[in-house]
């Protein structure tokens, strides 16, 4: 495999580089050394310090000021050819190679769409082999960024009709009133939608910088194992598994009763359920034998992590990073204006008087807490309700019913 | 309590034998009482707070209607009276902060919940995170 790269490099030492990806990933690699080094494994590092780099650095610095956009988006990307033109090994005249780079050069604004076109075309020119890792990578921070773009901000068509029939009460400029208010109701929605989702934003963020490993065990050798090789002086050896990898199975389930069915008993269903025998108490040694059985199913953590994985399962530890919200995952659906107008609650309350007086400022209060559920406020004004309805006499003795 | 200890350890995750059991509330046999609280006053305190939780919404409401210019006196009135007729415990002045180790009620630092003495051990043992002694 090195063999060839050294004939590569020693041919097109005077002319440019073979392909057009090559000299992108040249011009990345010495803009952006620290992603390209992180990114393309060993061997592709040793065709870069062959010396390809050195004599052809003036054509391409037209290149790097456009490709600079391109960088991070292409260093996965050109990860993936680079093992692919090995494998291929065109060889092209200088001039091709020009016209193929002048032809890279024109795709230069980068707007996400045009990055997934450029990568399904070349796709479609060569034929590929994926490393897993990479795919995986590159998959995830795709889906991040469709996810981003498929979002349409939808408003429901009662907030519609209620921002047009505000607009409509207003004296003048009634469709720029309509507008402006429709507007800040999408802006609204975008603002939440992307507290939501901003974790799963940060996290496709997060892969795409991150390095690519590759697994170690993936790729099982082509030879049976346990196959006897033979080394130069014809001795044999076995390829030795280790103790590890037999323990490595073992070791990811992580209890008894994970992992696929293997249907080999009958599954006994009970159409008739046992009555649920009628003890008075369990006694100490129903309890002792209960927790015993407990204690053997559930595995003992290992080490410090899995006790606090423990913990957090268990609801004693929260969860980091730290959610503000962390119990109340249901409000965030309910709308804003369930919590702010609340005066359609008062109608069986009088409408003048004290007590009405009082009840506005009760819902004027709970219409600014932004700690309780609706549910709760719900329950605060169906709670003065009843109580007024009880005290309706003595409200009425004194005229304020 | 010996209901709360049964409550306890059958919670503690054999959910798989909880069917099989049906446990009445009128326990004919006399149990011993064992909790986990270092005495009694601490377990008095424990149930002060429970009891607070429960009548803290009730509470708020009267207090509402109580502490008000708006609504007439003798609605007011009547509220004060209805107030005191709550259980004693259920108002959170009664609730003291203790130590949660030894059940001190004097020297206990709010964002531990420990004494100071029991901090003091803790920090020098080096069982308190982020915790040093100062020097300056």
């Amino acid at each position: 495999m090195y063999r060839r790269i050294i004939l590569l490099t020693t041919r097109n030492r005077s002319g440019i580089s073979p392909s057009a990806e090559h000299s992108i990933n040249i011009t990345n690699q010495q803009e952006t050394k620290r992603i390209s080094v992180s990114t393309c494994p060993n061997r592709q590092r040793m065709l870069y310090n062959k010396g390809v780099c050195a004599p052809n650095k003036r054509p391409f610095s037209t290149s790097t000021a456009i490709s600079k956009e391109n960088e991070e988006s292409s260093a996965p990307k050109t990860g993936v050819t680079e093992a692919k033109v090995k494998e291929k090994e065109p060889k092209k005249s200088g001039k091709e190679n020009l016209l193929d780079l002048l032809s890279a050069m024109k795709v230069d604004v980068t707007t996400k769409k045009k990055f997934q076109a450029l990568k399904s075309q070349k796709s479609k020119e060569q034929p590929r082999v994926h490393p897993e890792s990479m795919e995986s990578a590159t998959s995830m921070f795709q889906k991040a960024t469709t996810e981003q773009q498929a979002q349409k901000e939808s408003l429901s068509p009662e907030l519609i009709a209620a921002a047009s029939a505000v607009a409509s009460s207003m004296p003048l400029k009634k469709s720029q009133m309509e507008s402006e208010l429709l507007q800040q109701l999408r802006k609204h929605e975008s603002d939440t939608e992307v507290h939501k989702k901003a974790e799963t934003n940060n996290i496709g963020n997060i892969i795409a910088d991150m390095k690519v490993g590759k697994h170690p065990n993936a790729r099982s050798p082509n030879r049976p194992a346990n196959q006897i090789r033979f080394d130069d002086d014809g001795r044999g050896y076995t390829h030795d598994r280790g103790v590890v990898n037999e323990f490595d199975a073992v070791r990811r389930r992580k209890s008894l009763f994970t992992g696929k069915r293997l249907n080999i008993f009958p599954s006994t269903t009970d159409t008739t359920e046992t009555e649920p025998k009628e003890v008075s108490v369990p006694s100490l040694w129903d309890i002792e034998l209960a927790g015993q059985i407990a204690a053997v199913i559930k595995h003992l953590p290992r080490n410090g992590f899995e006790e606090m994985i423990q913990w957090t399962k268990d609801g004693k530890l929260w969860q980091y990073p730290i959610n503000n919200e962390a119990g109340l995952e249901e409000e965030s659906d309910v709308p804003f204006h369930e919590h702010v107008f609340l005066d359609s609650h008062l109608e069986d309350f009088p409408k003048q008087g004290p007590v009405r007086h009082f009840m506005e400022l009760v819902i004027n209060g709970l219409s600014k807490n932004p700690y309780l559920t609706v549910k709760q406020k719900m329950e605060h004004i169906e709670w003065f309700r009843e109580y007024f309805q009880q005290k309706e006499e003595v409200l009425k003795e004194s005229e304020a019913y | 309590m010996a209901a709360s200890v049964l409550s306890r350890v059958v919670k503690s995750g054999f959910e798989f034998l909880q069917t099989s059991f049906r446990i009445t509330s009128q326990a004919g046999n006399v149990e011993q009482v064992r909790g986990y609280y270092v005495n009694w006053r601490m377990l008095r305190d424990v149930k002060r707070r429970q009891m607070a939780f429960e009548y803290a919404n009730d509470r708020l409401r009267m207090n509402a209607i109580r502490k008000n210019t708006i609504l007439p006196k003798e609605l007011q009135e009547i509220a004060d009276k209805e107030i005191a007729a709550f259980p004693r415990d259920s108002c959170p002045v009664r609730i003291r902060s203790r130590c949660v180790m030894t059940s001190r009620p004097r020297g206990v630092k709010r964002r531990w919940r420990l004494s100071r003495i029991v901090f003091r051990h803790l920090a020098d043992h080096n069982q308190m995170p982020g915790i040093q002694r100062a020097m300056w």
